[in-house]
């Protein structure tokens, strides 16, 4: 009998002495490798590395393919090289990462710093919120805003139109250089800040930058040429993200090493720069696109805005406001000259290339045509292309199948189906509806 | 040597035991006075005992002390001697049906299978052990109603999904609990890599040596498992080890065994075409091109050139300093009549691939018992090759059970179960290194032996590599990996060592009062190496991938159980008891990328490390009470209640306990209709009608539901690997895309279940019949919301689902002669779960799988529907189409004459659920025919329908490798099945050639609909032949055998055998993408006793 009362006495000892609370209570449910906050400064690089990442990825895809500078030929970019293939859940990764990798996340830090008056560091996560939602509304046209990023509070966001978004844009951008000419107000932005260092007068510069590609979309050229002159006045003002190596490769480079063969240069871009002679660019670009293509490298410069995009913007502005002065023709050779110094090319190849009268035709003989040309080929890869076609047609393409280039996205399956508030498959074409800007 | 000393001492620790023992012998007969054979006589209380001769006759050593034999065969009442001082007990036997049989039920309480109101089967040890099957869930296939076994892969040491009574739980586990002696047993499946893609997993419980299992109980619906709690919810496989018996002297036993395994079948693929393409002039693309389809000219108009002049030649890349062809010894391939006149070769890449796979087991136990103490040591160690070169598993397994009766009453038992498990893995499925992946896809104009014989070829550098490192394959170094390479060079490692095991203390008052106590433990550390060498077309930098799992269980019983009889009529039994849990699993990975330089696959060689650490676990603490009183032997009203509390369900920022706590109870009751009736010579023995309704709450399936969380993310959009910081020294934190919620309050599911078990001629026959129905509310799930509120999803307590089924087993001995007896039973299961409701706004919920077909939830359908893309329907239906199945009408065919698509099929936008894995009724047929010694067995497996989507096709389509494609680009031109936008019959006349299996409605495109195969399927899972040794003054019998596996199967799929699953033992069955080919076995197997 004596065991047993021991057995007994263990048993109600253990018992009585974890206790029910202590037993399932306490941190046990609390995840201990994932913190419930975080500063800004463990956010920002997460947000950077995600608008470049998508920026670089999906938008930089499809919006190349669409104006045929990359062009689908296996698997299933075959298809959507012939549209048929764009269905919605194709644009269900670059939706998911805009809202939920990259909005979500700035709303976050925007409230926490915000509360805490990092005047600053708010005006940076503006500028990034401002830049993403003119990605996107640009291939999505109408879109949730004000009533998005409410997590369970509000499952069935509804849609602001295109001009509400780009309303809210502006304001962004205005608040953002308000605050870069105020106080820093406590924390900047050092190092973690990947895209410039936390160099305030910079993000002024993309600012304004973003102004003016904001502007020539809503034709409103001389506010586009007063933006663009504020804006960054070389390459190492470029917003851009650098990926370090193949450990974190940039998306082209990764896309050509698990892709390989899905997509490769496209002969209506190969056409287009063999007839200017365009050869030194062309065969930087025009490689197979594996991981030994020297352009589209590990350590890509993921590019968001550009010194050299300005210099198209002015040029353009200048001769749709003014016909075409020193100034906009200045513009035009320096975007061209910006173009080649980012593949590498010398001061000669430039002059070589630049001496044929149909790129260098002389201030006066500038046409729209070689403006936009021009533009097109020093932005390879770079999204902006596509709205920059859809705005003025150039350069002329003829659709892979059918009689129409899709003109926007499709939104993706997952907001179709979960969003009660979406407009159906049914109601949006990408082949009819021009998103606001472009109608 | 410490170990080894361990070791005997225990064997002397045992002999010691070896009391006084005496033979008895005897002989068996019926009334009539004809001997029985096989009649089995068993020491009570123990293990050990003998069957009767073919004269009846039996010898049996027991031991000197009091003893009980227990006599018992089919169809007669099974009698208890007392031995005293006989040495010769013979019986007469009488006909009749045996109703004292006890089961173990839940907590390892023994009842009398009449008084049970829900349905419990029970499989014998030597049933799974005679399978021939290494994991003990393969062994139990088709042996109990109810249970659905899937193996997920031909891989050696792949695991299984075990189901009872399908599904039950909508994203949490639907595995049952597995139960070893009382207490919880690991048998999870970890991955660590993605789901569609890295090698094949095991089923934890793959750990146990099957031949220490002496019965297995299969626990199905929650009447049966409420004692369990909310874990029992999904079904309890109780399985019982073998023990040393009181009192018996030393019994060794030594089984050895030999397999062969061999591929099944593969998938029809064309050997007609070469790589290429058409184009202008010569269609023909050699490797060096990188071209990935066999879409070139027919192989009879190829022939070989090595004249690098020839107008055909590839460029000077794809020669050596020699001047050769590098891809093919023989030289490239050029039209026919302009080469040397050797004709192209047509190379089978595919099955001289494989190997015969060999498994040898061997294992032994020692048991014995004294008067107040009993051991049983066992050992095994079975060493598996795979089909595929260089894929191994090893086992081996320690176990110690033993108890002690150290004062009357008390019995202090415990075991101790060592495994070691060492598996060497190839990757398979959707990613480029996966074996099927790049083997298949091969033209068969090109040889990835590279002239080598296949086995050769595994360990010749030159077959699969360039002396520069890069890869010798079909599509010039890009693509995928060539097979050669990835058995060499794209490695798994798996090291599992795991101790289980309990310790268990009872101490009986009296009958009213027992007193137990069991503490069990199961601690596992997995520790894995995933090597990719550079140049590998999965990650060309090269990578290595630490991976340490360690997992522990803890699981303790308080239980007071008593018995006894209030009056003569009124029977009591009763449990009050008390059950913690606590479980903890440790995950740290630690990979190192961009290697330096080849043939060293080590972190120091890597130039960018990362790790995370991973910690899942939670406790739950259980209170229960069971109270069960019977009325004569015509009823018994079984009544328990359990309160659980778990820590899931707590708020770590505002913990309160009752938030934690929910309440469940259950009923049931058994009715012995047949003690009511007369049933003298009408052939009907025993009826009872078994009615149960029980309810059980279960806590969300995933620790830290009820909090939301800051990640490091992975970020990419699924075409290239995403990138995981930190990057370039830089951390980043995100907000999971998962939301928490505090709010979360157990799901409840009530079942009912109603049965019959009928017997007629004494036990002959048998039909016992079930049906049961399990409503479940309040279900927890990860809804899904659209991406705009800035998450992916959130915990909500939303889900309802119904799932209903019919169990029918039937048995029977049609023949039971002297010499012969015929043994048959037939398990049929059928079971649907149909998914009412998700959450607010959300029909479908996504499980597993692709984006071009996954599994989902989807409201209205049944659980898991294949999801994916379809065609374009007459009735074509909206986003307003809330069932989401195909429309009705016709295929609409796409008419726009300017479509590069004109006349093929339409797609429609919206995705729909395209098919249903789930089988629609199960049965196995199980057969056992004894001749004298001789014993035939075998066991026939049918799962009629449940989908597959075959991936495989799809993508083999696409690049002009299926057979199919080779057929449909050699018809004449004629028009698709449907009809025009105008609602007319198609009439636009088109080849399916490549434009169409390279469009939106071929492979890789938006349709998964034209690849979803009916999965189901008849085939002989088991045949055995043994043959009984006889018994001779110190040998006590054994037996020899030769036994298959898998032998036959009959199928309508066109593919590998539909038994596989690409995400392995999780929720989203139905998927078939490049998964690796199930194994054909042959077992000989020898087993002696001494």
């Amino acid at each position: 009998m004596k065991v047993i009362n021991k057995l007994i006495l263990v048993f109600a000892i253990s018992f009585a002495f974890v206790g029910c609370e202590d037993f399932v209570g306490g941190e046990i449910n609390k995840d201990p490798n994932n913190p419930v906050s975080v500063p800004i400064i463990a956010q920002m690089p997460a947000i950077q590395v995600a608008v470049a990442d998508v920026y670089g990825g999906a938008f930089s895809r499809f919006n190349c393919m669409l104006v045929q500078q990359v062009e689908g030929v296996a698997r299933q970019w075959q298809s959507m090289n012939q549209y048929t293939g764009l269905t919605p859940n194709r644009f269900d990764a670059a939706w998911n990462n805009v809202y939920e990798n990259i909005l979500n996340e700035l709303k976050i830090a925007q409230a926490s710093a915000r509360d805490q008056g990092y005047n600053h560091y708010l005006g940076v996560l503006e500028v990034m919120e401002a830049f993403t939602l003119m990605n996107a509304t640009d291939v999505w046209d109408d879109m949730p805003y004000t009533d998005a990023l409410n997590g369970a509070e509000s499952i069935n966001p509804t849609f602001d139109t295109q001009s509400t978004i780009y309303a809210s844009i502006t304001n962004l951008l205005d608040d953002a250089i308000k605050l870069f000419g105020g106080a820093a107000g406590g924390l900047v932005p050092g190092s973690e800040e990947l895209f410039l260092a936390g160099d305030i007068d910079a993000w002024n510069r993309v600012a304004h930058a973003l102004k003016a590609r904001k502007a020539m979309k809503e034709d409103d050229y001389s506010l586009a040429m007063s933006e663009a002159m504020q804006a960054m006045t070389s390459a190492a003002g470029n917003l851009a993200y650098q990926y370090p190596d193949a450990s974190a490769a940039g998306q082209w480079y990764r896309f050509n090493r698990d892709r390989t063969g899905d997509l490769e240069f496209h002969p209506t871009m190969r056409a287009l720069m063999t007839d200017l002679k365009d050869n030194d660019r062309l065969a930087a670009f025009d490689q197979i696109f594996t991981t030994d293509h020297t352009y589209m490298t590990a350590d890509f410069l993921q590019e968001l805005i550009t010194f050299r995009e300005v210099q198209f913007i002015i040029a353009e502005a200048d001769f749709r406001t003014a016909g075409g002065t020193q100034a906009g023709y200045d513009a035009y050779l320096a975007g061209i000259k910006a173009s080649f110094d980012r593949i590498g090319l010398g001061q000669a190849e430039y002059d070589a290339y630049v001496a044929q009268p149909e790129i260098a035709p002389g201030v006066g003989n500038l046409t729209l045509d070689m403006i936009l040309t021009q533009k097109y080929i020093a932005m390879f890869l770079q999204p902006e292309v596509y709205s920059d076609w859809r705005r003025t047609g150039i350069p002329a393409l003829s659709p892979t199948n059918g009689t129409v280039i899709p003109v926007r996205w499709d939104y993706s399956s997952t907001e179709y189906l979960f969003n009660t508030n979406s407009p159906s498959e049914a109601e949006v074409s990408i082949y009819n509806d021009k998103v606001g800007w472009n109608r | 040597m410490k170990r080894l000393s361990l070791v005997l001492a225990l064997v002397l620790f045992g002999a010691s035991f070896a009391l006084a023992q005496k033979t008895v012998t005897g002989t068996v007969t019926d009334e009539s006075g004809e001997a029985l054979i096989g009649a089995s006589i068993l020491v009570k209380g123990t293990t050990s005992g003998t069957v009767t001769d073919l004269d009846g006759k039996y010898s049996l050593s027991v031991p000197e002390a009091s003893s009980t034999l227990v006599f018992s065969y089919t169809g007669f009442n099974t009698q208890e001697v007392e031995v005293g001082a006989q040495t010769v007990i013979d019986l007469v036997m009488s006909e009749g049906v045996s109703l004292g049989e006890v089961v173990v039920t839940a907590l390892g309480v023994e009842r009398e299978e009449k008084a049970l109101g829900y349905a419990v089967q029970q499989v014998k040890g030597d049933e799974v052990s005679r399978s021939g099957a290494s994991n003990a869930v393969d062994g139990l296939v088709g042996k109990a109603a109810g249970i659905q076994v899937t193996r997920s892969s031909g891989s050696v040491g792949g695991g299984s999904r075990i189901l009872i009574r399908g599904v039950t739980s909508m994203v949490g586990n639907n595995q049952p609990l597995i139960v070893i002696d009382g207490v919880r047993t690991n048998n999870e499946t970890l991955l660590s890599q993605a789901s569609t893609a890295g090698t094949a997993a095991s089923n934890r419980l793959m750990d146990l040596n099957p031949e220490d299992i002496e019965s297995i109980n299969v626990l199905k619906g929650a009447a049966a498992t409420a004692l369990y709690g909310t874990s029992g919810s999904t079904g309890v496989i109780l399985i019982t080890t073998k023990k040393g018996a009181k009192q018996n002297r030393l019994d060794v036993n030594f089984t050895s065994s030999v397999g062969f395994d061999n591929i099944t079948q593969m998938i029809d693929l064309q050997s007609e075409f070469a790589q290429g393409r058409p184009q202008d002039g010569f269609d023909y693309r050699g490797s060096e091109t990188g071209e990935s389809g066999s879409w070139g000219p027919r192989m009879s108009e190829l022939e070989y050139a090595t004249n690098r002049d020839h107008p055909n030649a590839p460029g000077a890349s794809a020669f050596d300093a020699e001047g050769n062809y590098l891809y093919d010894k023989n030289g490239f391939l050029v039209p026919q009549g302009t080469g040397n006149g050797i004709p192209a070769n047509i190379y089978n890449n595919v099955d001289p691939f494989f190997q015969t796979g060999m498994t040898f087991t061997n294992a032994i136990s020692i048991a014995g018992g004294g008067e107040t103490a009993t051991f049983r040591l066992s050992a095994s160690d079975l060493k598996a090759t795979g089909v595929i070169p260089n894929e191994e598993y090893e086992r081996k397994t320690v176990k110690l059970a033993s108890s002690l009766s150290p004062i009357e009453g008390l019995t202090l038992s415990g075991s101790v179960n060592f495994t070691k498990s060492d598996y060497v893995r190839v990757q398979q499925g959707s990613n480029t290194s996966g074996l099927l992946l790049g083997m298949l896809r091969t033209p068969v104009s090109f040889d990835n032996t590279n002239g080598f014989s296949p086995e050769d070829a595994v360990d010749q550098v030159s077959a699969y590599q360039f002396p520069d490192f890069k890869q010798r394959n079909y599509r010039g170094g890009g693509g995928y990996d060539n097979p050669y390479w990835t058995v060499n060079n794209a490695l798994g490692f798996e090291d599992v060592s795991r101790t289980f095991g309990n310790v268990k203390a009872d101490y009986k008052f009296s009958d009213w009062a027992i007193l137990g106590f069991n503490i069990g433990y199961d601690i596992t550390t997995d520790i894995r190496k995933q090597e990719f060498e550079i140049n590998s077309r999965t990650n060309a930098g090269g990578r290595v991938q630490h991976n340490e799992f360690n997992t522990q269980q803890y699981d303790s019983y308080f239980n007071l159980i008593g018995s006894g009889r209030l009056t003569d009529d009124i029977g009591l039994n009763y449990l009050v008891g008390a059950n913690a849990f606590s479980f903890n699993n440790h995950h740290t990975q630690t990979r190192g990328d961009q290697l330096v330089f080849p043939g060293f696959l080590d972190l120091s060689n890597a130039t960018a490390v990362s790790a995370f650490e991973d910690i899942n676990r939670f406790r739950s603490l259980g209170f229960v009470g069971q109270v069960e009183v019977s009325y004569q032997s015509l009823l018994y009203l079984t009544l328990s209640a359990r309160q659980d509390y778990d820590s899931r369900l707590g708020d770590p920022t505002d913990f309160k306990l009752e938030n934690t706590g929910f309440f469940y109870p259950s009923a049931s009751l058994a009715f012995v209709f047949s003690e009511m009736i007369n049933s003298g010579g009408t052939g009907f023995s025993f009826g009872k009608l078994r009615l149960s309704y029980a309810q059980v709450g279960s806590p969300p399936p995933n620790a830290y539901s009820t909090s939301s969380v800051f990640v490091s993310p992975s970020i990419g959009d699924g075409w290239g690997d995403n990138i995981q910081f930190p990057i370039a020294g830089s951390t980043g934190f995100d907000q999971s895309a998962l939301l928490g919620n505090p709010n979360l309050t157990p799901e409840l599911s009530t079942t009912l279940e109603a049965g019959v078990d009928l017997r007629f001629l004494n036990g002959r026959l048998g039909l016992d019949v079930t049906y049961y129905r399990t409503e479940t509310k309040d279900a927890i799930l990860n809804a899904s919301l659209p991406r705009s509120t800035g998450y992916a999803n959130v915990w909500l307590n939303s889900g309802e689902m119904t799932s209903q089924g019919i169990e029918i087993t039937l048995n029977a001995t049609p023949i039971q002669t002297n010499a012969f007896s015929w043994n048959t039973q037939v398990n049929f299961t059928k079971s649907e779960s149909i998914v009412n409701k998700l959450a607010p706004g959300i029909e479908r919920l996504f499980l597993a799988g692709f984006n071009s077909a996954g599994t989902y939830l989807v409201e209205g359908n049944q659980y898991g529907a294949i999801f994916g893309g379809a065609y374009l329907r007459e009735q074509a239906g909206t986003d307003t189409d809330q069932s989401l199945n195909i429309p009705g009408g016709q295929v609409v065919i796409n008419d726009d004459p300017t479509s590069s698509e004109y006349g093929f099929q339409a797609v429609d936008p919206t995705q729909r659920s395209i098919g249903n894995p789930n089988p629609d009724f199960i049965i196995g047929w199980n057969n056992t025919f004894s001749y004298k010694r001789f014993t035939l067995n075998f066991l026939l497996d049918w799962r009629e329908g449940g989908d597959l989507w075959n991936g495989t096709a799809w993508a083999l389509s696409f690049f002009g490798r299926s057979q199919l494609t080779a057929d449909t680009r050699q018809e004449a031109a004629t028009p698709i099945a449907g009809v025009k936008s105008d609602g007319t019959p198609n009439d636009i006349a088109v080849t399916r050639g490549r434009n169409y299996w390279t469009s939106s409605v071929g492979g890789f495109g938006a349709v998964g609909e034209q690849f979803v195969q009916d999965g189901g399927w008849i085939r002989l899972r088991e045949v055995g032949l043994s043959y009984s040794l006889p018994a001779k003054e110190w040998f006590k019998g054994g037996s020899i055998g030769v036994s298959g596996r898998n032998l036959w199967f009959q199928s309508d799929y066109d593919g590998i055998d539909p038994e596989t699953s690409l995400t392995s033992t999780g929720n989203g069955q139905g998927f078939d993408y490049f998964n690796m080919p199930s194994t054909r076995s042959v077992i000989v197997k020898l087993s002696v006793n001494f």
